[in-house]
C-alpha cells in the first residue's frame, strides 16, 4: 500500500531522513517509533507530499505521491500531532468543514458527521467552540476531524500528545476499532507502550533512519536480551557482582542505589538462578520485578540510548 | 465551491481580532473624528471687541486697519474693533472691555490682560497678518477690491481652509482626515488577509497543512479564501461608508459610484497586502503583524491621516510617494472626485491603484499557491 524507498531529506546541513525505506501492508496498523526529533513527522509529511525531499521515491496506492495526487489524497485521513482546527466554528461544523473537502454530497456528509461525532463521543459537545473543550476532547475534535470522511489509510502523528488517560484509552480503543472496520493505521509516537499495544507491525526510527522494522516479536527477538530482572533494596559487594555476572545465561548486569538489573538472554528459571544465589549467600533483598524485554530495551541495544531520552 | 465560502464567511466574520481591524476599529475612529470636529467651523465663538491704536498714520498702519475692518464687515462677525487713543484703549482693557488693544504701526503688536480662547483668536489673527503683510500690500495695491477676501484667506484663526472647487463643491479640511480614514480602512483588510495567508500556507499553521493534504484543489481553496476576504471587507467598507453618510450625516461629495469603487480597489490592495506580509517568510506572528500595522499606519501618516499638511507636503517635496503610497492614492481619488472634479486625475489614481492591486494580489497569489515546502 504504501512504499518509501531511500528517503532522503536534508535542511541544510542536518539529515532529517538518512535513505529511509519502509513498506507498509494494507490492513496493518504500523507504528513508527522513536524519540522526539528522530524524524517521524518529517517522513509524514514527505508521504503526503507536503514537503519536498531531496531523494528517493514515495509511492502510496501503488502511484507515486504528488501533491496533484487528488485521487491518493481523497482516500488518506490525517491526525495531526498539533490540533488543527477552526477556533471561529464549533464542533459540528470543524467536522463538517473538514469532511466537506472530501465528500462533496451534503447527504452523505451529513451521515458521516455524525457518525464521526458518535465515534469520537462528542454528542454532547457539539455546538461548543474548541476552546470550550478539554485538552481531551479537543484531541478527539482533532480525530473527528481526520477520519469524518471514512479513509482507507489513515495516518496519525502523534495524536495523544498532552492527553489525560482516560482520553488516552478512548483514542487507542477508536484507533483499534477503525482498524477493524478496514483502515490501515499509520502511527507515530515516542510512547513505546501505546505502541506496544496497538500496532501490528513497528518501525523504529532514529536519526532519520530506519534501525530495525517488524512485528513486536521480531523486534524483541532481534536483542539479546530475554528476561531483565529487577531486584531492589539489596547490599552487594563487588565479589558479589562478579559472581552473578558468571550465572549461566545472565549477559550484563547494573548495579546503583542498591538496586540490581540483571539482563538475561532467553531462558528458563533466570529468576530462580539469581534468587538461589542471594539466598545461598544470605544476602537480603527488597522487591522482585521479572520482565519480558520492551522495545525500549530493543532501542536501548541497538542505539545505546534510552527511547525516553 | 459553496461549502468553502460557506464556512470561510463563518470563519471570516467570527474572528473578532480582524473584524475589530477591519470593521469596528475604522467606525470608532470615524466617530472620534466627528465629535472632535464637530465643534471645529461652526462659527460659535462670539464677535470679540478689540481697541485699536493707531497713533502712527502711516502706510502699514493703516492698511493694518483696514484689514480689522474688513474683518469687522465679515458675515462671520468675527471682531468689533474700537479706534481709540493709547490711553483710552489701555483703560477699556484693564476694566475687561476689550480683549486686547492693536498697536497699528509697521510691525503691528497686540497686548492682551489675560489668556483665553478670545485673546488667542486675536494673536493668531495678527500672527496670520504679520505672517502675510507682504501679500496683503500687493494686493491692497493692485486689487483694492479683494482686500476683503484675501482678509478673510489669510484669518487662519480656525486652523481650517475652505476649499472652492471649479463646479462650487466645497469641503472643509477636516474632509482630508476622513478621506485618509477611509484609506485606512481599506488598508486594515490587511488583518483579513493576514489570517487568510496564515490558514493557507502549510509552513505557517497546522490547520493550513490539514487543509493542504485535502483532495480539494489548492486553486480552489485559494480562490474562495481571497474572494470571500475580499467580500467582507468591501462590506465592511460599505457599512462604514453608510455610517459616515447617513448616520453621522458627514458629506463625502456625493459621487457615490466612484467612491465604491476606490473602496473595492483599496479592499483588494489591503487584503493583498496581508496575504503577501503574512506570507513572507517563516518570522513569528507577532512580528509580522506588527510589520502589517506598521506599513499601513506610515502610508496613512503620509496621506494626511494625522496632519492633514503632511501629504500636502509630500506633494511638494517628493511627490513620488503620492503616486504609489496606496492610502494617499485612495486619498486623493475620493478628494478629486468629490472635490475637484477632475476625471484625469481620479482616472490616474484609480489606475496606479488598480495595478497597484494586481501587483500585491498576484504577488499573494503566488505565495500561497505553493503546494510543497522546503520545510514546515
Amino acid at each position: 500500500m504504501i512504499k518509501i524507498q531511500n528517503l532522503v531529506k536534508r535542511y541544510g546541513e542536518l539529515v532529517a531522513l538518512d535513505h529511509l525505506n519502509l513498506e507498509i501492508e494494507e490492513g496493518e496498523i504500523f507504528g513508527l517509533l522513536g524519540p522526539n526529533g528522530s524524524g517521524k513527522t518529517t517522513a509524514i509529511s514527505c508521504l503526503l507530499a507536503l514537503l519536498k525531499y531531496d531523494k528517493g521515491t514515495v509511492e502510496v496506492f501503488n502511484k507515486a505521491m504528488m501533491p496533484d495526487n487528488y485521487a491518493a489524497k481523497k482516500q488518506i485521513g490525517v491526525v495531526l500531532q498539533n490540533v488543527a482546527v477552526f477556533e471561529e466554528m464549533n464542533v459540528r461544523e470543524n467536522i463538517d468543514y473538514f469532511c466537506g473537502l472530501y465528500v462533496n454530497n451534503a447527504k452523505e456528509r451529513k451521515k458521516l458527521v455524525e457518525e464521526a461525532i458518535r465515534f469520537v463521543g462528542l454528542e454532547d459537545y457539539t455546538r461548543m467552540r474548541p476552546k470550550q473543550l478539554s485538552g481531551g476532547l479537543l484531541r478527539r475534535l482533532n480525530i473527528a476531524c481526520g477520519i469524518a470522511h471514512q479513509p482507507r489509510l489513515i495516518i496519525m502523528d502523534e495524536p495523544t500528545v498532552a492527553v489525560d488517560p482516560q482520553s488516552r484509552n478512548k483514542i487507542l480503543e477508536g484507533i483499534m476499532e477503525l482498524n477493524r472496520r478496514g483502515a490501515t493505521v499509520i502511527y507515530t509516537s515516542h510512547y513505546m507502550d501505546e505502541v506496544e499495544q496497538i500496532c501490528s507491525r513497528i518501525a523504529i526510527i532514529d536519526h532519520g533512519r530506519c534501525i530495525a522494522q517488524g512485528t513486536k516479536e521480531e523486534l524483541k527477538s532481534m536483542i539479546k536480551t530475554g528476561e531483565k530482572i529487577t531486584i531492589e533494596g539489596v547490599l552487594l559487594k563487588e565479589e558479589n557482582l562478579a559472581e552473578i555476572r558468571q550465572l549461566p545465561h545472565v549477559f550484563e548486569i547494573a548495579y546503583e542505589d542498591q538496586q540490581l538489573v540483571v539482563r538475561c538472554s532467553g531462558a528458563k528459571h533466570n529468576l530462580v538462578r539469581v534468587l538461589n544465589y542471594l539466598q545461598e549467600h544470605d544476602i537480603a533483598f527488597g522487591r522482585v520485578f521479572s520482565e519480558l524485554p520492551t522495545l525500549n530495551d530493543v532501542f536501548l541495544e541497538i542505539t545505546g540510548k534510552e527511547l525516553r531520552d | 465551491m459553496l461549502h468553502l465560502i460557506k464556512y470561510r464567511f463563518i470563519c471570516t466574520i467570527r474572528d473578532r481580532v480582524s473584524m475589530f481591524w477591519s470593521m469596528v476599529f475604522p467606525l470608532m475612529l470615524v466617530t472620534v473624528f466627528f465629535f472632535a470636529f464637530s465643534n471645529i467651523g461652526k462659527g460659535n465663538l462670539d464677535t470679540i471687541p478689540v481697541a485699536v491704536v493707531n497713533e502712527e498714520n502711516s502706510e502699514e498702519a493703516d492698511m493694518f486697519c483696514d484689514f480689522l475692518k474688513e474683518l469687522e464687515k465679515d458675515d462671520s462677525k468675527m471682531v468689533k474693533i474700537e479706534e481709540l487713543s493709547e490711553e483710552k484703549a489701555v483703560k477699556k482693557l484693564k476694566e475687561n472691555e476689550v480683549f486686547g488693544v492693536f498697536y497699528a504701526k509697521e510691525t503691528p503688536t497686540l497686548t492682551v490682560a489675560s489668556q483665553g480662547i478670545e485673546e488667542s483668536v486675536l494673536q493668531s489673527l495678527l500672527d496670520s497678518y504679520n505672517r502675510n503683510a507682504e501679500t496683503m500690500r500687493t494686493v491692497a495695491k493692485e486689487h483694492p477690491q479683494g482686500i476683503s477676501s484675501a482678509a478673510q484667506a489669510l484669518s487662519d484663526y480656525k486652523e481650517i481652509v475652505t476649499e472652492t472647487a471649479i463646479d462650487g463643491k466645497s469641503v472643509s479640511g477636516v474632509m482630508q482626515y476622513y478621506l485618509a480614514l477611509i484609506a485606512m480602512a481599506c488598508l486594515y483588510g490587511c488583518f483579513l488577509g493576514f489570517t487568510t495567508a496564515i490558514e493557507l500556507q502549510a509552513n505557517l499553521s497546522s490547520l493550513a497543512i490539514r487543509r493542504s493534504i485535502t483532495p480539494t484543489h489548492r486553486l480552489k481553496l485559494v480562490f474562495a479564501d481571497l474572494l470571500v476576504t475580499f467580500v467582507v471587507h468591501f462590506i465592511n467598507l460599505m457599512i462604514l461608508l453608510v455610517y459616515m453618510q447617513f448616520v453621522l450625516k458627514i458629506d463625502l461629495g456625493g459621487n457615490t459610484g466612484g467612491t465604491i469603487l476606490v473602496c473595492a480597489i483599496g479592499a483588494l490592495i489591503g487584503v493583498a497586502m496581508g496575504i503577501f506580509v503574512g506570507s513572507c517568510g517563516t518570522k513569528r506572528e507577532g512580528l509580522k503583524i506588527g510589520i502589517m500595522l506598521a506599513v499601513s499606519m506610515i502610508c496613512c501618516f503620509l496621506a494626511g491621516l494625522m496632519q492633514a499638511q503632511v501629504k500636502n507636503i509630500v506633494e511638494q517635496y517628493c511627490p513620488v510617494i503620492n503616486r504609489i503610497n496606496p492610502a494617499a492614492l485612495i486619498t486623493d481619488a475620493l478628494y478629486c472626485m468629490s472635490v475637484y472634479n477632475n476625471p484625469q486625475r481620479y482616472a490616474r489614481d484609480l489606475i496606479i491603484l488598480a495595478v497597484l492591486a494586481v501587483a500585491c494580489g498576484l504577488g499573494a497569489f503566488l505565495m500561497v499557491r505553493r503546494e510543497r515546502y522546503d520545510s514546515i
